[in-house]
């Protein structure tokens, strides 16, 4: 199992370090960043310092070691347009964003899972056919039209909830619904699917035969071997907390990591971008990593093989 | 010596007690928030910095200047923190100021403020008072200085726009100054009354930590002062009570940005907002259909138009440029997207400027056959033209493009839309140029608040290379610097003549138009400008 984790982290690590590169060969190739921060039309001595002053008349490869060297020591520099350091203005977004997508996640493991196992277990009744209606409609409507729905019939119609802003916990019921209804609809459906592969096996069958009760069944054998496609969905919704309220934000003028993105890219403001990629790429690995340590967990087999085959994500 | 009993003490108590506890009582005034697009596009509020149609909307709830235009009334200039003023000879200009003026740090207003305002270290930097038609280089930045008490570099060019011969301001005594200019200019009153020429308390500039922590919370005369300023997100001010012109009426003014329309109006009608700015006219009718609610707001002093970069190859011919012109029917464009709610200027001015208004000039009219004609004389043959703009910054911004774009194609013009996030973006070099969308003011009533600060040597389209014409440049020269009112006329005519057909430097599409919604129970009057205002005698429930 050691060696198993060992394995893990370090495809993690080689992740991260892999979008670091990323981030920095895009952003340095998306333009000279002096001419876009200090503008094309700036005195070239004022082109210079600014050069000077952020490393950029440095050799590339010189500009990548410390680049990489700075993000080891957890300097991430400074934003250009607000003047403080990056990592600060992200933080100070992140209880903002966890705060929809920590509960839109909840909802869509707590109504999504229940719901897929209640309908594979009730296969083609009327039930399981209005569960995957619900599941269907939930992901393919998208959660900036069901957040506009909501707040025309809650906050508008009704008066019973706010339309946006972060105004005590009120705020947040009608963002958190349209990310997490979809996210249910997702969860409801691979459930649903891993359920149905497991209980057409032979060892449900051999186990209901020998007169173990349908529930202990269905606890025992069922629900632990359809858990890994579950897992997984499971892992890419967790790594999503940093980045997946974005469109949400927007709707609902949340002042989350989400917006800040979109207003960093839209200025160019390096050092935020790079900042906020860093920290979705972290959150993605470290998901992903958790659920190739919880498969391990849920199937012994897995712990002896190498990364490439435990992971189909 | 008298004795004081504990009952006499008790009541003496209560007496100090009572009027404090009445005065928080009494407090009844409402509270609002107001839903805008954006708060400021640099996030900061030094109007040199924040020189842009969202700086207009917020700069007079906490910021005065010392001569005033009467929005409210016929748009006269009116005394603001100056009280009169007169003029020794046609450079100078003395001022007396106001007195029993407060900033919102308790300091009392004096001279000593005005001068530190229009000082090299106020905004001036090393720039020399020099009209002589030559273009300043401007660096057109994102933020910088944000570590410095300089003064930002990108500060200069832009108060040289505005005061481009100011030599000095002088103290005759605590409340009288003197504006002395390098050469005559009969518009100094107007510039003192134009965005960029706010006051704010020295001592405030003085001690704050950098000039980014200043120009976040400017420390003005206004009716509100800046209480908290969360970047992209909100902006609270509060009343400032010690306020000379009165009682504010409201207690505190929260802005917030939500850059959704929708969301805005959503808000708005379920009574999160009291006021929702930049509707586009489309929604107006959905919004009154609710009769508790009211669109108010129309043309202001600003029109819409785009402009040209002369240089680029395509456009280098300017009969290409009045080509594209004549292709477009602005009446179309103010019929279908603007529900017929403003109108089709005549060129770059308004009535607005008294007798510098010239009154037969007319834009070039919609005549598609006659654009056809100048393309062929031209030469013209098809290649692309990159048209830059931004997400609908202005209202209707989008639509009206794609509108242009079917227009110039019409006649055979072949214009590529290109979408920008900032300003910067827009006027970046690196890339070819073509057209871009912008908007030009009347910041005050004479055409040198307009075409010479939008055009002029050191308007923005020339300091980035976008347009230059030395007799056009020429002619701002004498607008800036004659006080031969006849002899500025007869140059600005000229000038209109030039920038509109000879040489273009733009286009005009229509006259700007401003809307926001409220709650019909408000009694509020939208002004014919960006600005919101929030001073006594405009705010009542």
């Amino acid at each position: 199992m050691l060696r198993f984790a060992a394995l893990r982290l370090g495809r993690a690590l080689l992740t991260i370090a892999l979008v670091v590169t990323f981030a920095f060969i895009v952003l340095r190739l998306s333009g000279d960043p002096a001419m876009m921060i200090m503008s094309p039309d700036a005195p070239p001595e004022a082109l210079k310092a600014f050069r000077e002053a952020w490393g950029l008349d440095e050799p590339l490869w010189l500009q990548y070691l410390k680049y990489f060297t700075a993000i080891l020591q957890g300097e991430l520099g400074q934003s250009m347009r607000d003047g403080r350091p990056a990592i600060e203005l992200v933080a100070e977004r992140i209880p903002a964003t966890l705060l929809l997508t920590l509960p839109a996640l909840a909802l869509k493991i707590g109504l999504g899972i229940p719901a897929g196992i209640y309908a594979a277990l009730h296969r083609n009744s009327m039930t399981d056919r209005v569960v995957m209606t619900f599941a269907v409609a939930g992901f393919t409507v998208p959660s900036f039209v069901l957040g506009l729905i909501l707040v025309l019939i809650f906050a508008v119609q009704l008066g019973w909830l706010p339309s946006g802003g972060q105004e005590g916990w009120r705020s947040v019921i009608l963002p958190v619904i349209s990310m997490g209804l979809g996210g249910a609809g997702v969860l409801a459906r691979f459930t649903r699917s891993a359920m149905l592969e497991v209980l057409g096996q032979p060892y449900i069958r051999t186990a209901s035969a020998k007169g173990v009760p349908w529930g202990a069944v269905v606890r025992g054998h069922a629900l632990p071997n359809a858990a890994i496609p579950t897992v997984t969905v499971v892992g890419f919704m967790v790594g999503s907390l940093m980045a997946g309220a974005v469109v949400v934000e927007s709707v609902f003028s949340w002042p989350g990591v989400g917006r800040l993105m979109v207003v960093a890219v839209a200025n160019r403001d390096l050092a935020v971008v790079q900042c906020v990629l860093l920290l979705v790429s972290a959150t993605m690995v470290t998901s992903n990593l958790i659920v190739d340590l919880l498969y391990g967990v849920l199937d012994p087999r897995l712990r002896g093989q190498a990364p490439a085959a435990g992971g189909g994500h | 010596m008298r004795k004081i009993t504990r009952r006499a003490a008790g009541l003496l108590a209560a007496a100090t007690a009572l009027p404090r506890f009445a005065i928080a009582q009494a407090d009844t005034r409402p509270s609002i928030t107001i839903a805008v697009q954006r708060i400021a596009n640099s996030n900061t509020f030094d109007n040199l910095r924040e020189h842009s149609n969202v700086g207009e909307r917020t700069a007079m709830m906490f910021n005065e200047r010392l001569i005033e235009v009467d929005w409210r009334g016929n748009l006269a200039q009116k005394p603001g923190l100056a009280t009169s003023w007169h003029r020794p000879d046609d450079r100078t200009v003395e001022l007396k100021l106001r007195e029993g003026v407060v900033f919102h740090n308790g300091d009392p207003f004096t001279a000593e403020d005005v001068v530190a305002r229009f000082s090299s270290a106020g905004m001036f930097g090393d720039t020399r008072p020099v009209v002589d038609g030559k273009t300043l280089a401007h660096a057109f930045t994102g933020l910088t200085g944000q570590a410095s008490k300089d003064l930002p570099k990108e500060i200069p060019p832009v108060a040289r726009r505005l005061w481009p011969g100011l030599d000095r301001v002088e103290i005759v005594d605590r409340h009288t100054v003197r504006f002395i200019n390098a050469t005559p200019d009969v518009t100094l009153e107007g510039r003192m009354a134009a965005m960029g020429s706010e006051i704010s308390s020295h001592r405030a500039r003085a001690e704050a930590a950098s000039w980014l922590e200043y120009a976040r919370k400017p420390v003005g005369t206004g009716a509100y002062a800046i209480r908290e300023f969360k970047p992209d997100t909100f902006l609270v001010l509060d009343a400032h009570d010690q306020y000379w012109g009165g009682r504010p009426p409201v207690k505190s003014i929260r802005l917030v940005e939500v850059p959704e329309a929708s969301s805005r109006i959503n808000g708005l009608l379920a009574g999160e907002y009291q006021f929702a700015c930049d509707i586009a006219p489309d929604q107006i009718g959905a919004i009154e259909a609710n009769p508790a609610f009211e669109v108010q707001g129309g043309t202001i002093l600003n029109h819409r138009l785009t402009s040209f970069d002369k240089f680029h190859p395509q456009l280098a011919d300017p009969r290409v440029r009045l080509a594209m012109a004549h292709a477009i029917d602005r009446q179309a464009i103010v019929d279908a997207l603007w529900a017929g709610r403003t109108s089709v200027p005549r060129g770059l001015q308004w009535e607005f400027f008294g007798d510098m208004y010239i009154a037969d000039w007319k834009t070039p009219e919609y005549d598609p056959a006659k654009s056809r004609q100048l393309l062929k004389e031209a030469g013209y043959k098809g290649d692309p033209i990159p048209y830059r703009l931004l997400n609908n910054y202005y209202v209707n911004q989008v639509p009206t493009s794609q509108v242009l774009v079917e227009m110039w194609k019409q006649v055979g013009v072949n214009v590529v839309i290109e979408m920008r996030e900032t300003f910067v973006q827009l006027r970046d070099r690196s890339q070819p140029r073509g057209v871009r969308d912008w908007s030009s003011g009347a910041t005050l009533n004479d055409p040198v608040g307009s075409i010479v600060s939008n055009f002029g040597p050191n308007g923005a389209a020339q300091q980035a290379h976008e347009y230059a014409n030395e007799e056009f440049s020429r002619l701002c020269v004498v607008l800036e610097t004659s006080a031969d009112r006849a002899l500025r006329r007869k140059a600005f005519a000229r000038m209109l003549v030039i920038a509109e057909r000879e040489d273009p430097a733009y286009i005009i599409l229509h006259q700007a138009a401003t809307f926001t919604a409220k709650r019909k129970e408000i009694k509020w009057r939208a002004m014919p400008a960006y600005q919101m205002d929030f001073n006594p005698g405009n705010f009542a429930v």
